[in-house]
């Protein structure tokens, strides 16, 4: 833990007498400070050991292809289309508590709640899955990234992240009522050099986000890297949402993981009507 | 070009839709199914009942509601927008009978309901009403009596008839299996309605609820053990004409 100087002299963590409240401010400062980084700390575990992994994912598991879905449509999409149709090991998952989560226990999750979940696939373990339904914090963003990519990176790595986006974001100089949400676009890095399965994000192209964090990431370290961005107007889980993702499956990353689409489209319609029915709105 | 249509709706698309209307039809087939069956002298209510959470009271969240001694109801689609139009038909069944000292006939109230519902498909700023509801009785002649009525605010009457999340898959196999044998008698009928419902609920006769109205007698609502010893009659049944076939090729 750094330690932190008030400026006025400030006394260090444990000196008796320096309760809160009595002491300057500098001492009051100190504890919260370090509380509040233990508090909204990122850390990876394998969940079955709960044991914290002490290098990065990817050093512990290279891989060549690591698909990233973020938000709750894009992890609905991965669930039905990708990882019901191959045997995913999980490798990790990433625990985190910010102002933005529900549940203030991040001791136990169930594998409902689990933020943030890696996966590997069985017969072919260079292929890495992210599942991340939770929001990292702006803060955290840059700690998440430290803990999963490690500072420095592989070089033959391919990245796709899937996530959604409320079409208010959407900048465009035509009128509202021309669109027809919910529509894929696409932001790329400068090393990726396949063709995208949608038309590019136009300019003013502002990402934000985890999303972001990652793209910047991999412009930063030559990483070839897309953001395939489905502009909603149904920010929960919709099917319609989900289903504005399935140009993906004819990307490079996704060609050989999905397997029956038919199965896929009654699993993803299973997952929505099993949501539906918490809700009392309906009977 | 739909999304210009949708805001208000007293205006037509260009192709003459009302888009809100056909959205609060879509609002429907959220709804878990319902099925109504008529037959010779009784008509029958079934539903799929909706998973109800744990700390949840059970007898709250009923698809099945009785509007008048005689006559009773089957929804799908909103909650809240069904308790709204079942109140009124409540109402509006006593209030005819102190008016004209009849009770109603299945005919009025369920005209009654299509016409509440008409009159928000045509009202500024206000939507639909985003349920169907299957509405079944005796009148005083002694006939049964099934109606169907959706946002729109038609009605019509049928011989059976489902309303709700698969409710194309259950018309489909009563449109296969209501024949007059199959409504003979009244076990019969019910027997039906229960093999429909079994069509595409999951896990059997406990989650399904049941009603049935005989002639001159009030609605009674099925215990979960009747239905069960009527869903093991339907499984010997099935078995034995299995067996039967599988002798027959053999």
């Amino acid at each position: 833990m750094p330690s932190w100087d008030g400026g006025r002299g400030g006394r260090r963590r444990g000196e008796e007498g320096d309760s809160r409240g009595q002491g300057g401010p500098a001492a009051a400062g100190a504890e919260e400070f370090c509380l509040v980084s233990r508090v909204r700390e990122v850390r990876l575990l394998r969940r079955q050991t709960k044991t914290s992994l002490e290098v990065s994912l990817l050093e512990k598991y290279p891989c060549s292809k690591f698909i990233i879905a973020i938000g709750n449509n894009a992890v609905a999409f991965l669930s039905s289309f990708v990882t019901s149709s191959g045997v995913w090991e999980e490798v990790g998952c990433a625990k985190l508590w910010n102002e933005w989560c529900r549940t203030t226990d991040t001791a136990h999750l169930s594998p409902t709640e689990a933020f943030c979940v890696f996966y590997h696939l069985k017969s072919n373990p260079s292929v890495l899955l992210c599942q991340c339904s939770c929001y990292v914090a702006e803060d955290q963003q840059y700690q998440w990234l430290e803990k999963v990519f490690g500072s420095c990176p592989r070089k033959n790595l391919q990245i796709t992240v899937l996530t959604c986006r409320h079409v208010t974001d959407y900048k465009t100089s035509e009128s509202t009522s021309s669109l027809h949400p919910p529509f894929l676009k696409a932001l790329k890095t400068q090393n990726f050099k396949e063709p995208p399965c949608c038309s590019l994000l136009e300019q003013p192209n502002i990402v934000h986000d985890l999303p972001a964090a990652v793209l910047s990431y991999c412009q930063v370290w030559k990483i070839p890297a897309i953001l395939y961005l489905c502009y909603t107007d149904v920010m929960k889980l919709d099917l319609i949402t989900v289903e504005a993702f399935k140009p993906v499956l004819s990307s490079r990353s996704l060609k050989g993981l999905v397997k029956n689409i038919p199965q896929s489209t009654e699993v993803l319609k299973k997952l929505v009507t099993t949501n539906e029915i918490q809700s009392n709105i309906y009977t | 070009m739909e999304s210009r249509y949708d805001r208000a709706i007293t205006v037509f698309s260009p192709d003459g839709h009302l888009f809100q209307v056909e959205y609060a039809q879509e609002a429907v087939k959220k709804g878990s199914t319902a099925v109504g069956i008529r037959g010779t002298d009784i008509v029958v209510l079934g539903v799929e009942k909706k998973s109800v959470a744990k700390l949840q009271d059970e007898r709250t969240v009923r698809k099945i509601c009785a509007l008048d001694d005689h006559v009773c109801m089957a929804f799908a689609g909103l909650t809240a927008d069904a308790r709204v139009v079942i109140n009124r038909a409540r109402v509006e069944c006593q209030s005819y009978k102190l008016t004209v000292e009849d009770p109603v006939t299945v005919e009025y109230i369920t005209r009654f309901i299509a016409t509440l519902k008409q009159k928000y498909t045509q009202s500024n700023g206000r939507r639909p009403f985003g349920i169907s509801a299957l509405i079944v009785g005796f009148d005083d002649d002694g006939i049964p009596r099934l109606y169907q009525t959706d946002p729109s605010g038609t009605y019509h009457a049928w011989k059976a008839n489902a309303i709700g999340r698969s409710a194309k898959t259950v018309r489909e196999f009563l449109e296969k299996n209501y024949t007059e044998d199959a409504i003979a008698n009244d076990n019969e009928a019910i027997k039906l309605a229960i093999r429909a419902l079994l069509e595409i609920v999951q896990s059997g006769g406990k989650n399904i609820e049941l009603a049935i109205i005989r002639r001159n007698q009030p609605l009674k609502m099925f215990s979960a053990k009747e239905i069960e010893s009527q869903v093991t009659a339907i499984e010997k049944e099935k078995e034995e004409t299995e067996k039967k076939k599988s002798k027959k090729t053999a």
